[in-house]
């Protein structure tokens, strides 16, 4: 930790004891309200994940692999099967590519919808707005009940395939929640992108221009707020991403109402993805049975996703043992959390602004430590 | 030597004479005890804790207090109230203990003395002022944000700190569009009297004639009594919880109970200027009955209003919040003391 | 100005039109949620499917499955820990001879760690909700339509 500064600054803990912060502690020096410098300090809820991959098979893998983002559980688990995937060298059927892409854009809207409520309640008061995203979670995830079995940490993906059909009757369930979906998300932009109060206090605050963005390596919607038009989806399409048709959610302004607001519209974008793969879906076998008690050839494999926070990319080496040899992870919080750690350097912000910029770029910590 | 029936005779003329001294000081004490006074604040602060966890609850699609009480819940805050009681009382080591103590039991008494001004009948009011209730409820009032000041100095503790500091810019950019308003009022009602206010309300309530000066006056209560969205000095998401954070036990009941007696206060004050007082239709039978229960109906919408905008608006930064009160505020209040002057010369029919 | 003056009543009027909504709270352990059948809560052992292969021991991610002689039967059996299971139905999808299954029973709490290791024949039962919930009155099923979320309650 750099040494304590001069006698104006003041530095305060922000830490794991506080009702805003999360699970981490950031040390902010503030002279006044202004903010000179953000320190984060991370690694409370470091669960060696990278290590303990090392000592599962691959098709165990994915147990510790989803819960490393719990609301977002399907594009990890993803992922993971991937890069697997690419090292034995086999390709999932249609069908089973179709199913992925359903249930990783579910995760998307739930995930968006957690985060669209922390980032409301972030800006102050306890607004409404944030226990009915919360609430309104419920239909997407008795529908995953149904398909997976369970509300998160699916372990529905296996390398080749997935590991159940979809139930009958499932598509009627989908387009009914789907149109619940697009009115209340009417209900949304009309409670809180419309207010007034909301944008005196987002707007221009934590300006990040597109240089810096790409400079800095930002992921997700902080990027793609700032005008740089970057998807995992379509720069390199996976799964059956490449036979949909979406738009690539870009705005210009950079500050944290354009981050929020991002996620918003891709929520809307999600919707729409989940509505061509359900009526294009089409029929067939749904896994190719792959043994895990068999040795993994030699070699290294790396995947990449469009997770809600960003790109993830695994990396898998393997030196012929049936475990991997080294799974290494990035993640897209560590990424803007350095982002944010140099935000003071290159913008003004005050204090009172912390917690608005912090949850705009929709942080969870847990994926930072792994 | 005086025969048994003149001993009796005095004794009884004695003890009607003693019966009618007491009866007489308990009328004069019953504004004090019962409405406005003390037990009406203590009622007030407590359903308003009640009714604002159980309105949030159902604004955020979920259910209050349900438990304590077998029906909606109403004894909950009773039961909070006697938990708090028995909490133990942390005093910080290099806290100044004497202003620690001292700030939250002057909280309550400063902003509650101001309720005293206020009439709830023609004839129900404790302390009248000689004329002069107006700038008398205003200038006790304003003695306000000295107790965060000395809270969170006392505490000894940065986040208090900040927050202390924040309450007093908050209250002080608040205050003069407040006393602006009141004054456009005190013109067009021609005295500084409350009793007298009020009756010039008889043919029309002046939020009609100084519609700009309740919207002054609306949003200054919002600022002063430090209710979302201006509750910069208690911003949970960013100092904890301002110069509160280090009270536990009675000392943070009492904290508690001045945010919402504050409120009381700046709510009685625009029901008087601006609403009309205790002025309305006859129901309930006596017109006695019936002015209270008017105190009573139009606090009781007036709250609900405030309290809902909990949930709707984030709260302001400190330097948009005082830009308010500056640069906006202040402007439409002298406006508002413009048209009161207007309407009194050339229209004194309207009043 | 009229963008403002919108923009400032807008969001209360639509935050007063929840207040007079049913709320979405379900009042646990008077009513319980219906969960669909294929949910993964504890497991059931058939024990005459079972023939002590230990597959599911070795697939399980967290080692929380040990086989365990049974009093009076030829086979060894698995003793599942519930204090490491993490419900990720691996034993259950590889099982050879279809002799675990998962059934949607969720009131696993205990007072100890000891009790959470649940031995072949504790496995071999299948629960009942209302012993572990003698307060259930009222169960539910959650609907989406149109307008919203709708909780259909009926008596147990």
């Amino acid at each position: 930790m750099s040494e304590e500064p001069s006698k104006r600054v003041m530095r305060i803990s922000w830490g794991p004891q506080h009702p805003m912060s999360g699970q981490i502690r950031i040390l902010v020096d503030t002279d006044g309200e202004r903010v000179l410098n953000i320190i984060p300090d991370l690694g409370f809820t470091h669960r060696a994940i990278e290590k303990i991959l090392e000592n599962r098979n691959v098709v165990q893998g994915v147990v510790p692999v989803e819960r490393m983002v719990m609301v977002d559980t399907a594009n990890n688990a993803l992922a993971y099967v991937r890069a697997v995937e690419e090292l034995l060298g086999i390709e999932p059927p249609k069908r089973a590519q179709y199913i992925r892409v359903i249930i990783c854009e579910v995760c998307r809207i739930l995930s968006h919808l957690y985060g669209f409520g922390l980032g409301a309640e972030s800006g102050g008061g306890y607004p409404a707005v944030f226990l009915w995203s919360t609430a309104d979670r419920e239909p997407f995830l008795d529908l995953m009940e149904r398909i997976t079995g369970t509300r998160w940490s699916y372990s529905f993906f296996v390398p080749g395939g997935v590991y159940r059909d979809f139930p009958d009757k499932i598509k009627d369930k989908f387009l009914k929640t789907l149109s619940y979906f697009e009115k209340r998300l009417e209900t949304y932009r009309r409670a809180w992108f419309e207010n007034k109060i909301f944008e005196a206090r987002a707007k221009n605050v934590g300006v990040l221009k597109p240089e810096d963005a790409i400079r800095l390596g930002a992921a997700g919607p902080s990027l793609r707020s700032s005008g740089v038009s970057l998807d995992v989806r379509k720069n390199e399409p996976y799964e059956a991403y490449d036979e949909i048709d979406f738009k690539v959610v870009t705005l210009p302004e950079g500050d944290s109402y354009a981050r929020l607001f991002a996620r918003y519209l891709e929520m809307v974008e999600s919707v729409k993805i989940i509505r061509q793969a359900i009526e294009n879906m089409p029929s067939g076998p749904y896994r190719k049975s792959v043994s895990p008690f068999k040795r993994l050839p030699k070699g290294e494999a790396y995947a990449r996703v469009e997770a809600a926070r960003g790109e993830l990319g695994v990396h898998i080496i393997s030196d012929g043992g049936f475990k991997p040899y080294r799974v290494k992870i990035t993640s897209p919080t560590l990424r803007n959390l350095y982002v944010l750690s140099q935000l003071p350097k290159i913008s003004d912000i005050l204090l009172a602004d912390l917690p608005v910029i912090m949850y705009s770029f929709d942080p969870w910590y847990l994926d930072a430590d792994r | 030597m005086y025969t048994l029936n003149e001993i009796i005779g005095s004794l009884t003329k004695f003890i009607g004479n003693l019966w009618q001294f007491i009866f007489q000081m308990c009328m004069s004490l019953a504004p004090v005890l019962f409405i406005p006074g003390l037990t009406f604040i203590l009622l007030f602060v407590t359903v308003v804790i009640w009714f604002e966890r159980k309105y949030l609850a159902h604004a955020m699609l979920r259910m209050g207090p349900v438990y304590a009480g077998r029906v909606f819940g109403w004894l909950q805050c009773i039961a909070d109230f006697l938990k708090i009681l028995t909490k133990e009382i942390i005093v910080p080591s290099d806290a100044d203990k004497t202003l620690y103590y001292l700030a939250p039991i002057l909280l309550p008494i400063v902003d509650g003395l101001a309720i005293a001004f206020i009439p709830v009948a023609p004839d129900w009011v404790i302390f009248r002022g000689f004329g002069y209730g107006l700038p008398l409820f205003l200038a006790i009032v304003s003695l306000g944000p000295l107790c965060p000041l000395i809270a969170g100095w006392a505490a000894n503790n940065k986040y208090t700190v900040i927050g202390s500091l924040r309450a007093a810019y908050m209250c002080i950019a608040a205050e003069i569009p407040l006393l602006l308003s009141a004054a456009g009022i005190a013109i067009l009602a021609g005295s500084f009297d409350l009793v007298d206010i009020v009756e010039a309300q008889s043919k029309m309530w002046f939020i009609i004639p100084g519609f700009l000066g309740a919207l002054v006056f609306f949003i200054g209560i919002l600022a002063e009594a430090e209710r979302t969205p201006f509750d910069i000095s208690v911003a949970e998401q960013e100092i904890v919880f301002g110069w509160r954070t280090e009270y536990s036990g009675i000392l943070f009941m009492l904290t508690m109970m001045a945010e919402y007696i504050s409120l009381l206060a700046w709510e009685l004050l625009f029901i008087t200027l601006f609403l009309g007082g205790y002025k309305g239709p006859v129901i309930f039978g006596s017109p006695f009955i019936s002015n209270i229960a008017w105190v009573l109906i139009k606090l009781g919408i007036l709250t609900a209003i405030i309290i809902l905008l909990r949930t709707v608006f984030p709260r302001f930064r400190l330097d948009q919040a005082i830009k308010i009160g500056w640069r906006y505020l202040i402007p439409l209040a002298i406006a508002n003391i413009y048209i009161a002057i207007i309407i009194k010369l050339f229209f004194p029919f309207v009043v | 100005m009229k963008d403002m003056i919108k923009k400032l009543i807008q969001p209360f009027a639509v935050v007063f039109s929840h207040v007079l909504r049913r709320p979405h709270t379900i009042q646990y352990p008077y009513e319980r949620l219906v969960i669909p059948s294929n949910y993964r809560g504890r497991h059931v052992l058939d024990m005459e499917k079972c023939v002590g292969c230990g597959v599911c021991a070795r697939i399980c991610p967290n080692n929380c499955i040990t086989l365990v002689p049974v009093g009076g039967r030829r086979f060894k059996h698995p003793q599942i820990d519930y204090g490491r299971c993490s419900f990720c139905e691996m034993c259950v999808r590889y099982c050879p001879h279809d002799a675990l299954s998962m059934i949607d029973f969720v009131e696993l709490s205990a007072t100890s760690r000891e009790e959470l290791i649940y031995p072949p024949q504790k496995l071999a039962e299948i629960p009942s909700v209302k012993e572990a919930l003698p307060q259930l009155k009222k169960e539910l099923t959650v609907e989406v339509t149109e307008s919203g979320i709708r909780y259909i309650r009926r008596k147990v």
